[in-house]
């Protein structure tokens, strides 16, 4: 036995003669029969008895993985997790997800194709093909048409392919050692690959982190803020007086607007709250309390501000007797008109919103100061 | 269909005749629904010919090699123009029965009033007789110059049918739109979609590729078309999968938009076909035009096999026709219509059509003998 061979390799002149002698040669070697031709050959597969490529099932179950993926992701985003509706259509609307399942599905399919192929069935990356350096390859790339019998492990026995092959009607034999380099040697390349892209991704990091730091004026996108628009403190070419602004038409009252008559907390006292205590009307109260009272009242009213105690004033705590023993138009009115450095919030609540947020404050106050009653 | 051929032939003829009675007594009975049907038979009969006519032309158009040995199939069914034009004459007599705009309180419907100088009568019949003209005489050049050619041997019509070829894709674009658009979206007059020309043109050259394939298929059990394998078949398989994506796509696409923007007047003519009964109708078009066709080719095998193709050009082809019946009868009924008067038109249909495809089989030789092409096609491998 003379040096561990990689295959034997036969040449023949036409792609019929080729057709011819695979089946003569896969009846006399047990060794891997391979065809290397200029361009593909019909009926050659069949002929080789190369089984039909998983691709196509691998792209199936990609694709219908990628609809379902798509299918579930727009259902729990758009009617699980952050349910608004759109256009008035219902939360789990499948005709809006099609086009998405439609893309995904594409995705998931070609992603499977193109990379599936490469590297599970062809078995890139694979660089230098033993056969590549033979002298039979450079016909092959011409005008002949070459048979192989190869095997992997070196122990390949090169008197039976040769005798096999020349039974088949190759001319032209050659035989190609096993390669001194092992075809996957240039993985190595992929933790440098891995490094320089890891380098490149920090490099781009912290360009991009100057970058902003240093031109900061440069705007974001602000085609909402750059439309025509009227500014309440602007001037505007829009009414003839030049003021954004404008005083309400003579003579017209707001819609839903109440004059509001009272002048002195006193007189405020003998107003009735008009709405019931209800969960409803409690909830709604809660919301404006922690919506506009908490930054300064404090969660329960204290008087300790959640925001910040850089302000100066002092928010009164609501806790207080005081403050416990006034009736709810009182509060109403403060509420209404304000009081020391507390402003008005009369144009920002309702009057229904007001008169919850007082029912909110008695339940705030009950709450820290107990009666045995409600232990029962 | 594997009895002798005369006792086929006499059941069909059979059936024509019963289903004829049928269909005269329901034009007595229900006149409105006897026009409906009409014009679904109508439609359907003529896309068949006319997704015919385009494959043929669409071989001319590429200079296709895989296509010719089987032209000759495509250029005998695409006869069905010839069989659908006394259909669309009877039709273009009551056209006020179905047609909205055709009727005299048309004046009155601002909407359909300000669609008057193209929905008029006049110029509809005008039309639909301008595009028969067309189709007719594009089926005698392609079929006609093809059956010549079968004896001449004369290698110039190949050439003329490949210059006249995208002439015809020009004058087909344009009619198989006026096809959608007179004959099947006019009947909501108030309705409009600029996709409903593709969305017909798909279905057309589906259902002539199923026909074809079905023809296709019936002679080459009978031994007539030597040299036709399954590589011819796979691309007519091919196409069928392709199309019956192609048309879920316009669909769909007309569907969605609709659906987004649901303003009053369009969204009404879906509304009176997905609500109620009519919805069971296009899920059942969505499962046999796109679901089981689209799982059952997708397989490459699966599209060249012979016993495959049939019953999926079989579905296709049925497929259309419900698909047609869900655009076309929702202006007669609320609910699917399904009694005797549908019984008889199909009956009536599918027995002339038959007996008219039957007869066609024997224009010319089975395969065109005398283009110089046939050769390099028999040898088509994929």
């Amino acid at each position: 036995m003379s040096e561990p061979a990689f295959a034997v390799i036969g040449l023949f002149d036409s792609a019929s003669a080729l057709l011819e002698a695979i089946p003569r040669l896969r009846a006399r070697t047990s060794g891997r029969v391979e065809a290397y031709t200029p361009y593909p050959v019909h009926g050659i597969e069949a002929a080789l008895g190369l089984r039909r490529s998983p691709l196509a099932g691998m792209v199936m179950v990609a694709g219908i993985l990628g609809a379902v993926t798509a299918l579930s992701f727009q259902w729990w985003m758009s009617a699980v997790d952050y349910p608004i509706i759109v256009g008035g259509k219902a939360l789990f609307s499948w005709q809006a997800f099609v086009p998405i399942m439609f893309e995904v599905t594409v995705l998931f399919a070609t992603f499977t194709a193109g990379l599936g192929m490469l590297f599970l069935l062809n078995r890139l990356p694979f660089f230098g093909h033993p056969l590549l350096s033979s002298k039979a390859i450079a016909a092959v790339t011409r005008d002949k048409f070459g048979l192989a019998v190869e095997a992997d492990d070196g122990l390949l026995d090169v008197e039976g392919a040769e005798a096999a092959l020349r039974a088949a009607g190759a001319a032209l034999l050659e035989v190609v050692p096993v390669p001194v380099y092992d075809p996957r040697h240039a993985l190595k390349i992929f933790p440098r690959a891995a490094l320089g892209i890891a380098v490149s991704c920090l490099l781009a990091g912290f360009v991009m982190y100057w970058a902003v730091k240093l031109f900061p004026v440069l705007p974001p996108m602000v085609h909402m803020e750059n439309q025509p628009k009227l500014n309440p403190q602007k001037a505007s070419t829009l009414f003839k007086d030049g003021h954004g602004m404008q005083l309400p038409v003579a003579g017209t009252v707001a819609r839903d607007h109440m004059p509001y008559l009272i002048a002195t907390q006193e007189e405020a006292a003998r107003l009735v709250n008009p709405l019931p205590r209800t969960p409803a009307v409690l909830q709604m109260g809660r919301k404006v309390w922690n919506e506009h009272c908490t930054v300064c009242h404090g969660p329960l009213g204290t008087g300790v501000p959640t925001l910040t105690s850089a302000y100066g004033a002092k928010p009164a705590n609501l806790q207080a007797q005081t403050f416990r023993e006034y009736p709810d138009g009182k509060i109403y009115h403060v509420i209404m008109v304000g009081k020391n450095a507390m402003p008005s919030y009369a144009a920002d609540l309702t009057a229904n919103e007001r008169w919850a947020v007082v029912h909110y404050v008695r339940v705030l106050q009950r709450a820290q100061n107990a009666r045995d009653e409600d232990f029962k | 269909m594997k009895d002798s051929p005369t006792a086929a032939g006499r059941i069909v003829i059979g059936m024509a005749a019963v289903g004829a009675v049928g269909v005269a007594s329901s034009f007595v009975a229900q006149p409105e629904r006897f026009w409906a049907n009409w014009l679904l038979w109508f439609v359907f009969v003529l896309t068949i010919g006319l997704g015919s006519l385009f494959i043929v032309a669409l071989g001319h158009l590429v200079g296709a090699r895989w296509s010719v040995p089987i032209r000759r199939v495509p250029e005998r069914l695409a006869g069905l123009v010839v069989f659908a034009a006394p259909m669309a004459l009877v039709a273009l007599s009551s056209l006020p029965v179905l047609y909205p705009w055709a009727r005299p309180e048309a004046a009155l419907h601002p909407a359909i009033a300000g669609k008057a100088p193209w929905l008029n009568v006049p110029f509809f019949a005008g039309r639909a007789l301008a595009c028969f003209a067309l189709w007719i005489l594009a089926y005698r050049i392609l079929t006609g110059g093809s059956v010549r050619q079968d004896q001449t041997k004369d290698p110039a019509f190949s050439v003329s049918a490949k210059r006249f070829a995208p002439v015809f894709m020009v004058i087909f674009a344009l009619s198989i739109t006026l096809v959608a658009f007179d004959w099947i979206s006019s009947l909501e007059p108030e309705w409009y979609s600029d996709i409903f020309g593709v969305y017909i043109f798909a279905g057309t050259f589906l259902a002539g590729l199923a026909a074809s394939s079905l023809a296709l298929l019936y002679l080459m059990d009978r031994g007539r078309l030597p040299g036709v394998r399954a590589d011819h078949l796979y691309n007519l398989g091919g196409f069928m999968f392709a199309f019956t994506v192609f048309w879920s796509y316009i669909g769909f696409a007309q569907y969605m938009l609709m659906w987004y923007a649901d303003m009053p007047e369009e969204i009404f003519w879906y509304k009176q076909r997905i609500e109620g009964p009519w919805l069971n109708v296009i899920l059942l078009v969505a499962v046999v035009h796109f679901l089981v066709p689209f799982f059952a080719l997708v397989a490459r095998d699966r599209k060249g096999d012979p016993r495959r193709l049939r019953w999926v050009a079989m579905l296709v082809l049925a497929a259309h026709f419900l698909d047609l019946y869900w655009l076309i009868l929702p202006v007669v009924g609320t609910s699917p219509p399904l009694s005797w008067p549908e019984v008889s038109f199909a009956l009536c249909f599918i027995g002339l059509v038959l007996l008219w495809v039957r007869r066609s089989m024997t224009i010319g030789a089975d395969m065109p003998i005398g283009d110089p092409l046939l050769n390099e096609g028999l040898e088509f491998r994929l």
